[in-house]
């Protein structure tokens, strides 16, 4: 049903916008409505600020709030007291949103592990907590802090450990990919054996106002969990505990959709990963622990304000439109990017709903995500369910933007942990529910290859 | 270290409109500018950009050099140290129109130009016993880079003396320059031909693949974007915040010189705008907007001067002035304001539309 809504406005575009392609044949897929990739959002840039720009649609109040929300984003906690950002840690990962999220893009894989980074580890142990959730680590809780102020003990360092893995394209191309195994070592104390961990790697913060004005009904239409339909791709819904609404909710970011707002995001963020407490967190993570109370009475951290500027921040970044839609070998890609059926899971369009944020409100975009999980198979699992995730599913990524991330944040590493160094070993690693998708790519020409390749890097 | 950007996605939107349906893919067209196009990037990249970094590390250079020279009441020695940080600190500040590349992508910027210091860390490392090294300072973000240096060779009050210096300081200290200029030559490296030619992106533009620009234009937009960030991040933060929070949010006020590195960021855009750096006449923007819009390059570089003599005609410190001359520090904001909107609305399109 929606699909025919597509080609039909596709169609439109073509002989309003467009005329002058008359060699195309009918089994092109036009691009052209997709080059607003945010709706009313979208900015048009390919430099260094595209991921980081206020939506071009934002009311005035909205970009007053947005604007200071920017400045908190880079804000730098220290330990406290101190007069100002106060109250880093006492465990932490990174001192800062920025840090994890520069230029409001993709961490690399971390150059030395041990340092801060944009990795971060997440852990558990068997069964669930009281709502579902994972069942946390005794005396390390859900997050693995391995920075901690001075005079305090890191809960564990990182360690990283690469083995090989050989993949041959059918035209005998050999890529050798690399498979990170992550491990702590130091802990502050005893770990408990049957520790699950898993590694995540911190991802673009533009678009998420979008994601989460998505009507529920439109994810939940895509969900095909007893694979009923026989393609091999099932998708499925997470629901998550929301401790502020005190209810279940859809889940819709995080590498496994293990939460459901970016309110809530954010403030895990503040406190699990910086030590930052908030209204909605107001206990400093380690709390209980030896190594994880600052003896202060300073809680929270944060004022309400600050929290719900950054939130509204996260939500309210343009995202940056597609580029070279016209580029014949763009659309190549993009017409294997279907036919591989990529696009099964990665579905190009969404559609926003209401939203009190009028900007973001029944916008039509392009996400290339159907924000269900998938089974992505054995060696991208972590083995660490999270809600209804088991412990080899994923939540689709978007992909829009992707193709800037090389420009933006100087780095093309890719997937939960950052084992991808490019698009293809992204590609590469997929399995499972995808595994037919990707055995098609590796069926490809050279040239096609290059086509999907040249199309993702247009998003 | 802020970045901020309001406004700019308005006139992105209106030239997206332009290439929308344009028949062809934008990013590979050239047009009979490019021959300019590549002069100008060319000489921003290797005679401003590269050359501010290279004098950049060359100060810190000399500051380590002075900084391990310094001991316990030395007060010539001390006074030798501050005048090396501020020499440090100009290109630095000069460098602040262009935080792409390395600076960015490589997190040199948190390293060296962290804010606030975090007074704690650095205690208890000074209370501690362990050596401090490089290497402590790099487990340490928030307690190392310029603001911590400015701290401990100031003071909190900006009246240290050279009899105020422990041991313990001193080993600080040369352990911080160390590492302020381990960063420095990262970036320099990062840049020049001979390293990682982060140059190339800008010399040869449109050809260096998916990491690199599309286009001439693109490049050029990244230089303009880079001119807006600057000065956005001077009129609404670092002299905003400090009218509206107070001086604990001010960035160099242990040394007071950030009337200084206001104006060094304003100088800048103008090195950039101009293609001049230390003497250099190379070609800058102005190369490109002089020939066809002659009154457009006479009002920019009028108000790049504007806005530098607007901070440096706030009187006294900027520390006191946020309080007894609100209204110089209010019209120095307003001239990089005014600045900051003169690009966004004038040189940006016109650049894009050239």
């Amino acid at each position: 049903m929606i699909r025919k809504c597509i080609l039909l406005v596709g169609l439109c575009l073509t002989f309003i916008s467009c005329s002058n392609n008359d060699d195309e044949s009918y089994v092109d897929i036009d691009l052209s409505e997709r080059m607003y990739a945010g709706g009313e959002t979208t900015i048009f840039s390919a430099t260094s600020i595209a991921f980081r720009t206020p939506a071009p649609n934002l009311s005035a109040s909205d970009l007053e709030t947005h604007l200071l929300g920017d400045t908190q984003f880079e804000a730098v906690f220290v330990t406290a007291p101190a007069p100002v950002n106060s109250g880093l840690g006492s465990i932490f990962n990174n001192s800062s949103c920025i840090s994890c999220h520069p230029n409001d893009g993709r961490s690399p894989f971390p150059a030395n592990i041990s340092n801060r980074s944009g990795l971060l580890i997440r852990a558990s142990i068997f069964g669930t907590d009281e709502n579902g959730g994972p069942n946390p680590v005794p005396g390390f809780g859900v997050q693995i802090q391995n920075q901690s102020i001075f005079g305090y003990l890191a809960e564990a360092k990182y360690e990283v450990l690469f083995t090989e893995k050989i993949e041959t394209f059918s035209d005998g191309t050999v890529v050798v990919l690399r498979k990170p195994t992550i491990s702590l070592f130091n802990p502050y104390t005893n770990l408990p054996s049957g520790l699950m961990l898993s590694p995540r790697i911190s991802t673009p913060v533009f678009g998420l106002g979008l994601l989460e004005a998505i009507p529920e009904q439109y994810i939940l239409a895509n969900q095909d969990i007893n694979d009923t339909n026989g393609d091999g791709i099932s998708g499925k819904a997470n629901y998550v505990w929301d401790p502020v609404q005190n209810r279940t909710v859809l889940g819709r970011f995080g590498w496994k959709a293990n939460t459901g707002t970016i309110l809530v995001q954010c403030a895990a963020a503040y406190v699990e990963d910086m030590g930052i407490t908030n209204y909605v967190f107001p206990n400093e993570t380690g709390h209980g622990q030896s190594n994880g109370q600052d003896g202060l009475e300073d809680d929270p951290e944060i004022p309400n304000s600050v929290v719900n500027q950054v939130v509204l921040y996260c939500k309210t970044l343009a995202v940056p439109g597609p580029r070279n839609l016209q580029n014949p070998t763009v659309k190549e890609g993009a017409r294997l990017f279907e036919s591989l059926e990529c696009a099964k899971c990665h579905i190009p369009k969404q559609i926003t709903g209401a939203s009190e944020i009028s900007a973001l409100a029944n916008q039509t975009i392009f996400p290339y995500s159907d924000m269900l999980l998938h089974d992505m198979g054995e060696d991208l699992a972590d083995n660490r369910p999270d809600f209804l995730a088991t412990g080899k599913e994923w939540k689709t990524r978007p992909l829009w933007g992707i193709g800037l991330t090389g420009l933006i944040n100087g780095h093309t590493t890719f997937l939960h942990d950052g084992r991808a160094r490019n698009l293809t070993e992204a590609i590469l690693w997929h399995g499972g529910e995808a595994q037919k998708a990707k055995d098609k790519f590796k069926q490809l020409t050279a040239s096609q290859r290059n086509a999907v390749l040249e199309f993702l890097n247009s998003l | 270290m802020k970045n901020r950007i309001f406004n700019l996605s308005l006139l992105a939107i209106a030239s997206a409109t332009l290439v929308n349906c344009s028949s062809n893919d934008d990013s590979t067209e050239t047009n009979n500018n490019s021959g300019l196009y590549k002069e100008v990037l060319t000489d921003l990249s290797n005679d401003v950009i590269t050359d501010t970094y290279e004098e950049l590390n060359l100060k810190a250079t000399a500051l380590k050099t002075a900084v391990n020279a310094l001991t316990i009441g030395d007060e010539t020695a001390l006074t030798a140290v501050k005048e090396a940080w501020k020499a440090t600190r100009s290109p630095w500040e000069q460098s602040e129109g262009f935080l792409y590349g390395p600076v960015d992508t490589g997190g040199i910027d948190p390293a060296m130009d962290t804010w606030p210091v975090d007074v704690n860390a650095m205690d208890a490392i000074l209370n501690g016993s362990t050596p401090i090294t490089p290497a402590t300072l790099e487990q340490n973000e928030e307690a190392r880079g310029f603001h911590l240096i400015e701290y401990l060779v100031w003071g909190v009050n900006g009246n240290k003396s050279a009899s105020a210096l422990t041991t313990r300081e001193l080993e600080y200290l040369r352990a911080a320059a160390q590492d302020l200029q381990n960063n420095t030559q990262l970036l320099y490296d990062g840049w020049k031909v001979s390293g990682g030619n982060f140059a190339n992106h800008f010399i040869n533009a449109g050809t260096t693949g998916n990491d690199g620009y599309a286009s001439q234009k693109d490049a050029l937009e990244e230089i303009v974007n880079g001119m807006i960030t600057i000065a956005d991040e001077v009129s609404t933060g670092k002299i905003q915040t400090p009218l509206d929070e107070g001086v604990s949010t001010e960035e160099s006020r242990f040394s007071n010189n950030s009337k200084k590195d206001f104006a060094d960021n304003m100088r800048s855009i103008k090195n950039i705008y101009l293609g001049d750096f230390n003497g250099n006449n190379a070609s800058g923007l102005t190369d490109i907007v002089a020939p066809s819009n002659s009154q457009l390059d006479t009002n920019m570089k009028a108000k790049i001067d504007a806005a530098i003599n607007a901070i440096e005609a706030i009187p006294g410190t900027f520390t006191n002035a946020v309080t007894s001359n609100r209204a110089a520090v209010e019209n120095a904001r307003d001239k990089v304001a005014e600045l900051q909107l003169f690009i966004q609305s004038q040189l940006k399109p016109f650049i894009a539309n050239h």
